[in-house]
């Protein structure tokens, strides 16, 4: 009986010791198959990680990344914070006036709900085609996850803040303030990763169906010229962008509101 | 001092009407320590939050100190069962909240959010987020931050509910140490007949569907009570099993 038991517990070391490794082994795994099919398989199709490697190095040594990279991240930064400013704006106004919230539900559900690339030849109707609309684009297909989950955080503050605030005789005013704002933050800082996240999409695609410009025109290019390396190292860097938004909201709210994590941890 | 008239409450669910409290009348004496005791359900919380004016009778008036009490007064503090300490403050900020409230400026503030730590013993906790204490000792900010406000009268309830007992037994004392020496009048929340005992000067017994008060009961042993064993008293023995018998614990239990 014994013997089964010290056998089982022998058998179970080794994985927990190697279970932190399992997702570098996957990835690592493959990688390698990946490669190994290069050996057989047309690059056009795939390309090679070894390849792809070598065309990110090469993108970036002939400093053939640069302006595109410089004009994409411009119209990230821009089109992408006024966007999550005005929905945050937007959603406080909603979560603090019923009128408001009222009126403008129904449009803001509506076009939430509206798969916004369809609106990219209206934009162009509008603006042209120009910087501008792919400012509107990024800015218009940004806007709603922030501002819906900024309404719905003031709408969902735990009952017994509010209630303490009552109590300890809060002004209205106060109370917003004090109360509703910080506990509406988790809600805000998820919205925005959403948000940036769309931000990100907004940026590539109307840089390929508005006109052709910053990494999108780089995809293009590269894939009508079947340069299947290349078109994956702009891929590759395009996944960095979203990988550096989750890292960025994560740091503000590590750095600025460490409560949010600390005040989690004691509810489980 | 805390006249309770003829006080109704009751409210509406979608599935159905809840009659909270049906003509409850109890006058509270300046500066004794009365508790409210009950099963769950029967009116006890209603009733606290009647008093602090966080919700308003359906009929019925409280009259304190010869006024009738409309909202919140800043005469009364209140201890939440469930603390909900603010995550984002510290323990201090967090025992300032009501000094904010009434304008009091941040030096004086902070003055007296750490005297009122010092008087529940947590004055080196000050700086700390709230989330890194204890239940316990969350539960005395909880009690600081109603004392900053140096009311007259002190609303608890269940302050201790979901303590473990030997957390309960200590803050039990210290709140008994407290009211002995701020002179405050208390009302106290519980179920919990023992704590009721070892605590009151009298003890209000509700029933429930509808609430109401069925009993009031002097205790009358001496204080300070944490200088003799309240729980081994023949006294309190006898008072512990008519409170029981009282609220029909025996009877729904043998039936």
């Amino acid at each position: 009986m014994s013997g089964i038991v010290v056998a089982q517990r022998r058998r179970a070391r080794p994985s927990r010791k190697l279970e932190p490794l399992l997702p570098a082994a996957a990835v690592a795994a493959v990688l390698a198959v990946w490669q190994w099919s290069g050996l057989f398989l047309n690059p056009i199709l795939i390309s090679t990680p070894a390849a792809i490697a070598g065309d990110l190095v090469q993108l970036v040594t002939r400093g053939v990344i640069f302006d595109p990279l410089a004009e994409s991240l411009e119209e990230l930064v821009i089109g992408g914070s006024i966007g999550i400013a005005a929905g945050i704006g937007l959603g406080l106004l909603m979560g603090r006036y019923e009128l408001v919230d009222k009126v403008l539900s129904p449009f803001v559900n509506f076009l939430n709900a509206t798969p916004l690339v369809v609106i990219i030849p209206l934009v162009i109707i509008w603006v042209g085609i120009s910087q501008n609309a792919r400012l509107l684009f990024i800015f218009l297909i940004t806007l709603w996850p922030v501002l819906l989950n900024t309404v719905a955080g003031m709408r969902n503050v735990n009952r017994g803040y509010v209630d303490v605030g009552a109590a300890f005789g809060l002004s209205e005013t106060d109370m917003l303030r004090k109360i509703t704002l910080p506990a509406a933050v988790p809600y805000i800082l998820a919205g925005v990763r959403v948000s940036a996240g769309l931000a990100i999409i907004g940026m590539i695609v109307s840089e390929m169906e508005v006109s052709l410009t910053g990494l999108g025109y780089l995809l293009i290019t590269y894939g009508n010229s079947f340069l299947t390396g290349r078109l994956l190292a702009v891929v590759f860097i395009s996944s960095m962008f979203g990988v550096a938004n989750v890292m960025l909201v994560k740091w503000v709210q590590a750095t600025f509101f460490p409560w949010i994590a600390g005040a989690a941890a004691e509810q489980r | 001092m805390l006249e309770i008239e003829h006080v109704s409450h009751v409210y509406e669910t979608p599935q159905r009407r809840v009659e909270a409290l049906r003509d409850v009348s109890l006058g509270i004496r300046e500066g004794e320590f009365m508790s409210f005791v009950g099963p769950s359900g029967c009116g006890k919380t209603t009733l606290l939050r009647i008093l602090d004016g966080l919700a308003e009778p359906s009929d019925g008036r409280i009259v304190f100190n010869g006024r009738e009490l409309t909202g919140v007064s800043r005469d009364i503090g209140f201890v939440f069962q469930d603390i909900n300490l603010l995550p984002w403050r510290n323990v201090r900020e967090n025992v300032e909240i009501g000094l904010e409230a009434r304008g009091t400026p941040a030096a004086d503030r902070r003055r007296i959010a750490l005297e009122a730590l010092r008087m529940v013993g947590l004055e080196d906790v000050a700086n700390v987020p709230p989330y890194t204490l204890s239940g316990g000792m969350q539960q005395r900010v909880g009690v600081a931050r109603a004392l900053a406000l140096h009311p007259k009268v002190l609303l608890m309830d269940e302050p201790f509910g979901h303590l473990d007992n030997f957390t309960r037994e200590t803050l039990q004392i210290e709140i008994s140490k407290l009211w002995s020496k701020l002179g405050t009048t208390v009302v106290f929340v519980t179920h919990d007949v023992d704590e009721a005992i070892f605590l009151s000067d009298r003890i209000a017994l509700f029933q429930g569907k509808p609430g109401r008060v069925t009993d009031v009961l002097d205790v009358g042993l001496p204080h300070p009570r944490w200088e003799f064993n309240v729980r081994g008293d023949t006294r309190a023995i006898e008072m512990r099993e008519s409170i029981i018998q009282h609220l029909g614990v025996r009877d729904e239990v043998l039936v």
